[in-house]
């Protein structure tokens, strides 16, 4: 037996097939298109990598770290005081190692099409941009330390025979995660020891929201760095946050070469 | 000192608590081949079942017994032939005389027609020493007679073969108490321990009755040694304990290695002449207690420890 | 075509694939390579004794670890175990995920899974079934339930054998409950493991694991035998007494980190640990 929606549906469907194209309907904002809100404050659980995140592993370690020879040879070059004395003390705190390291999250929107990422530890500020402005202009952008970020959010679109899916009914959301693409960086660190990422650098970052049956809620990042110039191969970790209550915790830190 | 003995040794002798519950609600299992596990009576009770009959190992707390019975049924309407009885304990003896009385035996030859009730009540099979105790033999409080077992054996093992496979007993001296036997169901590849392995607390050890830890550790190294996993050190040979759920070799060694580490820490405490007090101290069963310790339970750590430091203390 | 002949012939087509149940876009069937740019001298050569960082264990767990003697995988009846299913993606994990479909219905039944070390085989129940009572046997891979939440794959697992957070004797308990959330990003995909364990741990302890699609690998078999490799007295079992074990320092003195630090615990996985580590006293090296 059909059930009573999907009568109403086939008879929409047929009523919507036989209109006229009409209009491309309005875009709503990034914020009211958000399948998730990770808005808040997160707080990095560092369970892996211990010892190369809590604390500033040696010169010469890089383990784990796919790096080419160029890489390699470039990490074993580190000299801390050499970036303390040029003022490059941030180097670490760029957005492919800024995440990675022990940190407390602030997320906001700036504005309906930013999101806004700030981060307790180096004092660092990101801002993801939805717009289609921003976008254009990325290539004027000049490089920083957190380069340009262009966001999206990566919805699921099953298809059938080819056909993109209805649209959801009225308030309602496809599920997704937010996926932040970014470049325009400046050189920096993988991580404190001086492992390195070129001005070529390409930084994909998935962010998922869980929530546990216990009350707390994960905010997982899957990083990808793409880097010709140091890397043979992607570089491909994953990072956990934990949501706090509220920013009681916030501990701003400044940038440390060490 | 011997208040706490004393009420560990009234524990043992009365009737435990769930017996003044009302009757417990029972589950059955399909283990392997031809055995079953029936939870929820008292201990775990064991039944195979097939053309020959059925046979128990274990009968539970006397309240509880209509309804295992009733269960048993569930399973297989066939005669109850054999009880297999791993120890004298009230949990696993208790349902003993009604069981016996709703079983048969076969029976011929010279004993046909001499004995007119031979063929009344199931075969009631255990060590001699649990009949010893059971009988009052050592002044312990006697059972009715129909709950004795009257095909007793004292050598370290006894066969059967029925339902087409062959059913070994085993006795381990001196382990949980001084008449365990531990049955094994060689096609069915299911051992039925008894209180020697149970997966709800420490190593139960009845040292009024005989118990001892090296008998503990026997008995798990010999289900070990009998056991075969299927693969990858999971299923294959099945064992269901005295209370608890089903396990397999890699359960069974997992209880062992944490006896073994138990024991070794606190006969390392007698070696240096530590007191009981002392070993206590040191926290020997600390990493363990969190599943195996029942604060306020039947069997504590304290109690296991005093057992094993017992057991190690004893001179020989 | 014209717009009648469009809605009689697609209309009724479109609007019976909106009323089929909704799949998630995002499968998790496929060949997945594991990636290891993260813990990878912990997951493939394996972790340092007495290296308890960034793990919330209590003390149960601290003198269970500090007990442990690796020697103890020699006994037979250790040599062929498998990881239970919330440490095997951590190991050299290439991972076959497939479907069990209901074949009238096309409704998903289960995800089954493979991993190449020591070959487990793991089934993840998609129909709403019920876990199953405690009585039954516990298993390696546990009893697993899954549950697409958007387009996460939630997944909930118990009746897990004891097992392990790490493998230098840091336990997970049998009575734990481990919950998953699988996330797949185009050829990307990121398992999060959160496991429960109330008699080893003083909260959630969290790991996420990440995957490639390579359609074209080949996962071979894995056979294990057990072999008797040292001849001991039967029913030996290696550990060492509590405050014996002479290799619990070595791990701080190789790479200078804090011995309080290496002890472990919830506070150690929080950015606010690195200020009480200033004041932990210079971990000094062992003299020659």
């Amino acid at each position: 037996m059909i059930h009573k929606f999907c009568i109403a549906a086939i008879l929409m469907a047929s009523f919507a097939m036989a209109q006229p194209p009409a209009g491309p309907p309005p875009r709503p904002s990034a914020k009211d298109a958000a399948p998730e809100d990770i808005t808040g404050y997160w707080v990095s659980v560092v369970t892996e990598d211990w010892r190369w995140r809590m604390l500033t592993p040696a010169k010469g370690d890089i383990t784990s770290i796919p790096l080419n020879p160029v890489g390699r040879k470039t990490a074993e070059a580190w000299d801390p005081a050499k970036d303390e004395a040029s003022g490059e003390q941030c180097k670490a705190y760029g957005a492919p190692g800024l995440m990675r390291l022990p940190t407390r999250l602030h997320i906001t929107w700036q504005d309906d099409n930013t999101l806004k990422v700030e981060s307790d530890e180096g004092t660092q500020t990101r801002l993801f941009h939805f717009a289609i402005q921003e976008r254009l202009g990325g290539s004027g952008t000049q490089p920083s330390r957190q380069g340009l970020s262009f966001a999206e959010w990566d919805v699921s679109h099953p298809t059938f025979m080819g056909f993109a899916p209805p649209p959801p009914p009225a308030g309602g959301k496809l599920p997704g995660s937010l996926k932040v693409t970014t470049n325009r960086l400046l050189p920096g660190y993988l991580r404190k020891n001086g492992i390195p990422y070129g001005a070529g650098a390409t930084l994909t970052e998935y962010f998922t929201r869980t929530n546990e049956a216990n009350g707390d809620s994960w905010l997982l990042l899957t990083s990808i760095v793409e880097d010709p110039q140091y890397l043979a191969s992607d570089f491909l970790t994953s990072d956990h946050f934990k949501r706090e209550a509220d920013g009681s915790k916030w501990n701003p830190a400044p940038c440390q070469a060490r | 000192m011997r208040v706490p003995a004393l009420i560990a040794l009234a524990a043992f002798l009365s009737v435990a608590p769930a017996q003044q519950n009302p009757p417990a609600e029972l589950h059955t299992l399909h283990v392997q081949g031809s055995v079953y596990m029936i939870v929820g009576a008292g201990g775990n009770v064991t039944v195979q079942t097939g053309d020959d009959g059925i046979l128990l190992v274990d009968s539970g707390l006397p309240g509880n017994t209509d309804k295992l019975i009733a269960e048993v049924r569930k399973i297989s309407k066939g005669p109850i032939r054999y009880l297999i009885n791993t120890h004298v304990h009230p949990d696993h003896v208790g349902g003993n005389e009604k069981i016996f009385l709703a079983g048969s035996t076969v029976t011929g030859g010279n004993v046909t027609g001499d004995i007119q009730d031979a063929g009344v009540g199931a075969t009631i099979i255990a060590h001699e020493a649990v009949l010893n105790r059971m009988s009052s033999a050592t002044g312990n409080q006697a059972m009715p007679a129909k709950a004795w077992p009257a095909d007793t054996y004292f050598t370290r093992e006894k066969k059967l073969f029925f339902n087409g496979e062959a059913v070994l007993l085993s006795h381990i001296p001196a382990a949980h108490t001084d008449g365990d036997t531990m049955v094994y169901f060689r096609r069915s590849d299911v051992i039925s321990a008894g209180d020697l392995y149970v997966t709800t607390s420490y190593p139960i050890i009845d040292l009024q009755r005989g118990g001892n830890i090296q008998g503990i550790l026997e008995a798990l190294n010999r289900m070990i040694d009998i056991s075969v996993p299927a693969d990858k050190q999971e299923g294959g040979t099945y064992i269901i304990p005295g209370h608890g759920r089903v396990a397999d070799q890699a359960d069974l060694v997992e209880y062992r290695d944490m006896t073994t580490i138990i024991r070794d820490r606190i006969a390392d405490g007698v070696k240096k002449g530590l007191s009981l007090d002392q070993v206590k101290a040191a926290q020997p069963t600390l990493d363990y207690d969190g599943v195996y310790n029942k604060p306020g339970g039947f069997w504590t750590a304290d109690q296991f420890i005093e057992a094993v430091y017992k057991s190690l203390s004893a001179k020989k | 075509m014209t717009s009648f002949k469009r809605a009689i012939i697609l209309g009724p087509l479109f609007a019976l694939w909106a009323c089929a149940p909704v799949f998630a876009q995002k499968d998790i069937a496929g060949e997945w390579d594991n990636r290891f740019d993260e813990d990878f001298l912990e997951r493939i050569p394996g972790p340092d004794i007495g290296d308890y960082l960034g793990i919330p264990l209590n003390d149960a767990a601290r003198r269970h670890a500090d007990s442990w003697d690796a020697s103890l995988l020699t006994l037979p009846e250790h040599q062929c175990k498998p990881h239970p299913s919330d440490y095997g993606i951590r190991g050299p994990a290439q991972m076959r995920v497939w479907k069990e479909m209901d074949t009238v219905a096309q409704t998903l039944i289960a995800y089954h899974t493979h991993i190449f070390w020591q070959a487990p085989e793991r089934v993840i129940w998609m129909d709403g079934r019920a876990h199953p009572p405690d009585y039954v046997p516990h298993t390696w891979q546990g009893f697993s339930t899954g549950k697409w939440e958007g387009d996460v794959l939630t997944i909930t697992t118990d009746h897990l054998k004891t097992g392990w957070i790490r493998r230098n004797g840091i336990p997970r308990s049998e009575n734990a409950v481990i919950t998953e959330h699988w996330v797949r990003h185009g050829k990307y995909l990121t398992v999060a493991t959160i496991v429960n364990d109330p008699i080893y741990l003083t909260e959630p302890f969290i790991r996420t694991t990440d995957f490639v699609a390579n359609p074209d690998q080949q996962i071979p078999a894995y056979p294990c035998e057990s072999v008797v490799e040292i001849d001991r007295p039967q029913g030996t079992v290696p550990h060492h007494l509590p405050g014996t074990n002479p290799f619990l320092a070595e791990f701080a003195m190789r790479y200078n980190v804090p011995v309080e630090a290496t002890r472990g615990g919830a506070e150690t996985m929080y950015p606010e640990y690195r200020i009480k580590m200033k004041n932990f006293p210079k971990t000094t090296k062992a003299a020659q």
